[in-house]
């Protein structure tokens, strides 16, 4: 498993242009970030303009890690020495960081100009936190070493917390300081678990401690605590109670890339741990599996009695992050043949860019919607059908690929995934799967049913800028399209070298 | 030669006009009407183009791989094509139907957007070379129905919209499970590769038993097999024109269709008969084709009738398939096109009745045929067809499959043929005999629920043309059998050269 | 259990836990920032101790000095301007409901424990040779249960900064104060006092916002809010 995530060691002379790239794509945003704080862009061409290096940077990455493999960085600074990676999936994960992050900034001027004005006193300071957040973001997909990971996490979780709190109004703010407290406890939740590392172990590079590593209480300490602390960011079932308020209220770019990254994040750093530390543990990834199926059951349970259209949203996420716990125990265990491990780990992938792109789009969706009827709850959709073809038009083929329906990147993905359990003979979690499936079908299509209602008496719908629906319809055919030409992100995903 | 561009292309009109005409203003209805008749025009040119093709010997096939091991495969062959045929000329003919149909109602945007994504899901489906590619416009086809089903946009509508959703997503999962058990088993298998499956036959007998359980399962809700065909009864709240391609066409028919591919295609009907699944399908089509028609004996209003006559009906698809023989299987095939052309016929007939007098209700009939002629031949013709009388299509079906049933040794499939075509007479007949026979408001006795005076003929052109064109084609269809590109003769072709030992 | 530990070593671990039962259970507030000030310095003092001259004064520039300010802002008291009118916590949950988060809390704390004492030989052989290491436990237990127990925000805060301390005194006790003990440390140290400074900016916020009684509770408040129109 570790290996899949290239975590080697190997002494790969560095290409030219591979560490100015790099140098670009990690502190490029943060510059941005100041830059946007100054100027205060109020259109998007002069956003997208400042953009074009960022995109630039990611693709020659992608170039470098496709023609050469994995590349390595080692950086001594005094006594510290800091370890990077760039392997076929921290390209894929850079690549949909920053175009996400460049969607929710094309947004974000949009947003704020039908926002409420009591609401954006503080809107200045939305610049330089999306910047450190894609930044940290694209720093957590590269590192290859504890310290670094904490300094991103925690970079990462700071600035997500201070950008949910931005909008100030109340609700947002109960929200915003119960998931910063929350956070706070999980990552010192996690450094305890890198103290019993460090201190048994003497080492913090993740490839170094692939070598080292055995199994024993210390390895299963460090990785219920590490666990804990990344499952209580990620929100993964039963540590997920934050999660819906604190979407329902942020500003809609931020709840779009909250839910679409700065989750997947942690599962991300999650499972990069346990796969260093615990590779054959089979209990500890059958009980994340077991809590992802009460997840999918209870997120989507709590999405279908949803009033509001953002919490649905939101409680989707829950319900959609259980899917990929459910995937833990093909990743993780002892004797899984390679063959199942390959399907797993490009269905976990392949399911969290799906969804993450779908999640983003629905987000987006949602937000027009919201902004054009004015009105937060599902009810308040009612008639929209007529008059906000495309916002809702964006929102179902979001919501194809969050339930799974072909051609979709979450059906390809599931499809990877139930060969994975089928060829394991996992019925529960195939079970788990489709029905889920059909959950979140009837769920979704809560929000057409109202849209559809055409004896309602007619709102006063607010005239949106089509480019607002332009991005959110963009994301969302991304995520369709995926699944249908998955086979080169998902060779590159494959690639051992 | 392969000219792997040509089915893509053919796929293609009919989403690149779906995305115009979403792109066009509400308001714009000659430019979407142009897009409309353009798109269908051009497809089904492609689509005669791609069948000749075929006659030819080229399989044009278009491949890339989705996942390693999986492929997304548009292949024209000659089931494939005739069932694109259908639904392409069927589709030009509803296509002018929901124009004239739809006239001065709002939301025609939405509707004929969708409409495109549907028709273009079906070419999907005939051209899908495997079960992958297949299940992928299988899904797009139950979404892409949804706003039609609900349409209207009342309570029932939406009530309708919900079972169907229910019914159909529910089918596709049971699907995608088999589909997914069954590359497990075989890895790729595309429609086009020879045999395969006899030798998993030893080791994994149950195994096999269960995926074509699942498989037809899953098909067996859009092909509304009782008792699986909850949703075709309430779905009749959409619009004429969506009852006339969902019921003739697209949703039943991809299902009926899609049990043709996995009983000749991916299973093959040697494994079939020898794993002894043809009879329970035989048995389960014999129930579905008793049970529709008796239902449609009760029903009081024109539509819901016709809905459980083409449960009743479709299953003689299934019927034909379980006969295992060429005549059965020709049966099959000539029912997939011939159903198709009849019903398509009733239901514009019910339309055209909805529309110009407001009828909803058999016994409103009185007299109709002497105030709307046209039409009410054009429903003599295909309520004759339905019941199985010589010049029309219907009759071609019911005789190939007596004598499939006989090649096949089940003889009790003739008797249930000769029950259902007298309980499809005595749906039919009242109804025809209330047309001609009776008096009605057209000779004095009371008057018409809501009449309309659509157009200078008995109704609106729109209206008019598209029936009578498809009644015509249904009783050529009879009349013509014998020539070499009619239903009966491709169908006999394809039978013949591909599907028999 | 033949060598004694250093007496001094002894003192400031007492010391320590003794400072952290004040500023987490006394409902005075003000006070109890106070000694959170005093317990920061005394943490600063250990870090000396340990050897960690540079984490040292990181305790007392960060640790005592900002995260001290970040706390007196938000009960008002720094810059005199509006001050929260109740300094005290006048808050009583359901005994039965606090009851159970706090044993749920220190049970996993006591878990964590009984795992460190398994993997870690210097715990299991003498564990008074490693007073602080124990004091490092000990705080973090506490910290946890009343992050659990307490509802008031300014409690919360607190408690997670308890809590903070006493998994750094953990990591140092078990690495050591090696370069990236350290680099771990003052990390956790700049977040835990940005983190103070947010949630202060937040509880600063939401009392003109709401008033004092947005201050305790969680969620509890919006749900009523919701409920009552």
């Amino acid at each position: 498993m570790s290996i899949r995530f290239g975590l080697v060691e190997s002494s790969v002379a560095v290409l030219p242009f591979t560490q100015p790239a790099l140098w670009v794509a990690l502190g490029l945003p943060c510059l941005l970030g100041v830059l946007g704080a100054w100027l205060r862009p109020q259109r998007t061409w002069p956003i997208l303009l400042a953009g074009l290096p960022l995109a630039a940077s990611g693709i020659v990455l992608l170039m470098i890690v496709e023609q050469h493999g994995l590349q390595r960085w080692q950086l001594e600074w005094g006594k510290l020495t800091v370890q990077l990676r760039l392997n076929g999936l921290s390209v894929l994960l850079l690549l949909l960081t920053q175009g996400l992050g460049l969607v929710a900034a094309l947004y974000t001027p949009g947003e704020l100009r039908h926002a409420d004005p009591a609401q954006r006193r503080l809107e200045r300071w939305l610049w330089p936190l999306l910047g450190i957040l894609v930044g940290s973001l694209s720093l957590i997909w590269v590192a290859a070493d504890l310290l670094t990971l904490y300094v991103a996490l925690e970079l990462m979780g700071l600035s997500a917390v201070g950008m949910l709190l931005l909008p100030g109004k109340v609700e947002s703010l109960v929200a915003g300081i119960r998931y910063l407290l929350l956070a706070l406890v999980g990552s010192l939740s996690y450094l305890l678990g890198v103290a019993l590392i460090l201190g048994h172990w003497g080492r913090l590079d993740l490839a170094g401690l692939v070598q080292v590593v055995e199994a024993g209480p210390v390895a299963w300490t460090a990785a219920a605590l590490l666990g804990a602390g990344l499952a209580l960011k990620a929100a993964l079932f039963p540590l997920h109670a934050w999660l819906a308020p604190v979407h329902g209220n942020a500003w809609v770019p931020v709840s779009a890339l909250h839910a679409a990254l700065v989750i997947k994040a942690s599962l991300f750093i999650l499972l990069q741990l346990w796969s260093v530390l615990i590779p054959d543990s089979l209990f500890a990834a059958q009980l994340v599996a077991w809590l992802g199926v009460i997840a999918i059951f209870w997120g989507g349970g709590l999405a279908w009695r949803a009033v509001e259209l953002k919490s649905l949203v939101a409680y989707s996420t829950v319900a959609q992050m259980g899917y990929l716990m459910v995937v833990f125990p093909l990743l993780l265990g002892p004797g899984i043949p390679a063959s199942v491990q390959g399907l797993a780990w490009q269905g976990f992938w392949l399911y969290l860019v799906g969804h993450a792109l779908a999640k983003a789009a629905m987000f987006l969706a949602a937000g027009n919607l919201i902004l054009a009827t004015g009105n937060t709850t599902l009810q308040g959709l009612t008639g929209a059908s007529r008059q906000l073809p495309l916002s809702l038009l964006a929102f179902g083929v979001a919501s194809v690929s969050l339930i799974g329906l072909p051609p979709s990147a979450g059906f390809t993905a599931k499809w990877l995934l139930l060969r994975a359990m089928v060829i394991q003979a996992q019925w529960a979690w195939v079970a788990a799967l489709l029905l889920g499936t059909l959950l979140s079908a009837a769920y979704v299509f809560r929000v057409f049913r109202y849209s559809f209602v055409e004896t309602a008496p007619h709102y006063a719908f607010r005239a949106l800028p089509p480019w607002l629906d332009g991005l959110a319809l963009g994301l969302a055919l991304a995520s369709l399209l995926l699944g249908l030409f998955a086979y080169g992100p998902l060779t590159l995903l494959q690639g051992s070298r | 030669m392969n000219a792997a561009w040509l089915p893509p292309l053919a796929l293609s009109t009919s989403l690149v006009a779906a995305v115009v005409i979403f792109a066009l203003p509400e308001s714009a209805w000659r430019w979407r009407t142009g897009v409309n008749l353009g798109a269908a025009l051009v497809k089904l040119t492609l689509v005669v183009l791609l069948g000749y093709r075929v006659v030819e010997g080229h399989y044009d096939t278009l491949r890339f791989p989705v996942v390693e091991g999986i492929d997304f495969v548009l292949r024209a062959d000659a089931l494939g094509m005739m069932f694109a045929g259908l639904s392409s000329l069927l589709w030009l003919c509803t296509t002018l139907y929901a124009i004239g149909y739809l006239e001065n109602s709002p939301n025609r945007k939405r509707f004929f957007g969708f409409f495109s994504l549907c028709v273009g899901s079906t070419l999907g489906i005939a051209m899908a070379g495997n079960l992958f590619t297949f299940l992928i416009f299988f899904e797009m086809l139950t979404l892409s129905t949804y706003p039609l089903v609900v349409h209207r946009g009342t309570p029932k509508a939406l009530d309708a919209g919900r079972v169907y959703l229910r019914y159909t997503l529910s089918g596709g999962t049971v699907l995608l499970l088999g589909v997914v058990l069954l590359y497990s088993l075989t890895s790729e298998h595309s429609f086009a590769s020879e045999g395969g499956l006899e030798t998993f036959l030893p080791d994994h007998r149950g195994l096999l038993l269960l995926i074509f359980a699942l498989l037809v399962g899953g098909l067996a809700v859009k092909a509304a097999m009782v008792p699986l065909h909850g949703w075709l009864p309430r779905a009749m709240v959409a619009p004429a024109p969506v009852s006339a391609l969902l019921h003739a066409v697209a949703v039943v028919k991809a299902g009926a269709f899609g049990i043709l591919r996995v009983v000749y295609d991916v299973f093959g009907i040697e494994l079939s008969v020898e794993l002894g699944v043809t009879t329970v399908l035989a048995v389960a089509a014999t129930v579905t084709i008793l049970y529709g028609s008796l239902r449609a004996l009760a029903q009081e209003e024109l539509k819901p009738r016709l809905a459980f006559s083409t449960i009743s009906q479709v299953s003689y698809i299934v019927l034909g398939v379980s006969l295992f023989g060429p005549f059965g299987t020709i049966a099959a095939l000539t029912h997939l096109l011939h159903q198709g052309l009849m019903k398509v016929t009733l239901f514009f007939c019910a339309g055209n009745y909805a529309e110009e007098l407001g009828i909803h209700r058999i016994d409103e009939l009185d007299g109709a045929g002497r105030r709307m002629p046209l039409t009410s031949l054009a429903f003599t013709v295909g309520a004759l067809g339905m019941i199985g009388l010589p010049p029309v299509a219907g009759f071609i079906t019911k005789w190939y499959l007596g004598m499939g049933a006989i090649q096949a040794g089940m003889p009790w499939v003739i008797a249930v043929l000769v029950a259902v075509s007298m309980l499809n007479a005595l749906y039919f007949l009242p109804i025809l005999y209330r047309l001609w026979f009776r008096l009605g408001p057209a000779h004095g006795h009371g008057a018409w629920p809501e009449e309309r005076r659509l157009g200078r003929l008995e109704t609106s052109a729109w209206l008019l043309w598209p029936m009578v064109a498809t009644a015509l084609l249904s009783l050529g269809a009879g009349l013509f059998a014998a020539m070499p590109f009619s239903p009966l003769g491709w169908a006999t072709a394809v039978a013949l050269g591909e599907y028999l030992p | 259990m033949s060598a004694t530990p250093p007496l001094f070593d002894l003192l400031l671990a007492l010391g320590l836990v003794a400072l952290a039962l004040g500023c987490l259970f006394d409902r005075h507030l003000v006070r109890a920032c106070s000694v959170f000030v005093g317990f920061a310095l005394s943490m600063a003092l250990a870090w000396w101790q340990l050897g960690a001259p540079w984490l040292a004064l990181a305790e007392f520039s960060l640790g005592a000095g900002l995260t001290g300010c970040s706390l007196f802002y938000a009960l008002g008291v720094l810059p005199p301007g509006s001050p929260l009118p109740s300094r005290r916590d006048w808050f009583r949950e359901p005994f039965r409901q606090a009851a159970i988060r706090a044993v749920l809390a220190l049970a996993w704390m006591g878990m964590i424990g009984a795992a460190l004492r398994h993997s870690v030989p210097v715990m299991a052989y003498s564990p008074m040779q490693q007073p602080l290491l124990l004091a490092g436990v000990a705080m973090s237990a506490l910290g946890l249960g009343a992050f659990a127990l307490h509802r008031h925000l300014l409690r919360r805060l607190l408690a997670f900064n308890v809590l903070g301390s006493g998994v750094f005194l953990l990591l140092a006790g078990l690495t050591g104060t090696m370069a990236h003990a350290q680099a771990l440390i003052i990390t956790g140290l700049g977040v835990a006092w940005l983190g103070t400074l947010l949630g202060a900016m937040l509880i600063r916020r939401l009392y003109h916002l709401q008033g004092a009684k947005a201050l305790i509770s969680d969620n509890e408040s919006i749900r009523q809010k919701r409920q009552g129109p």
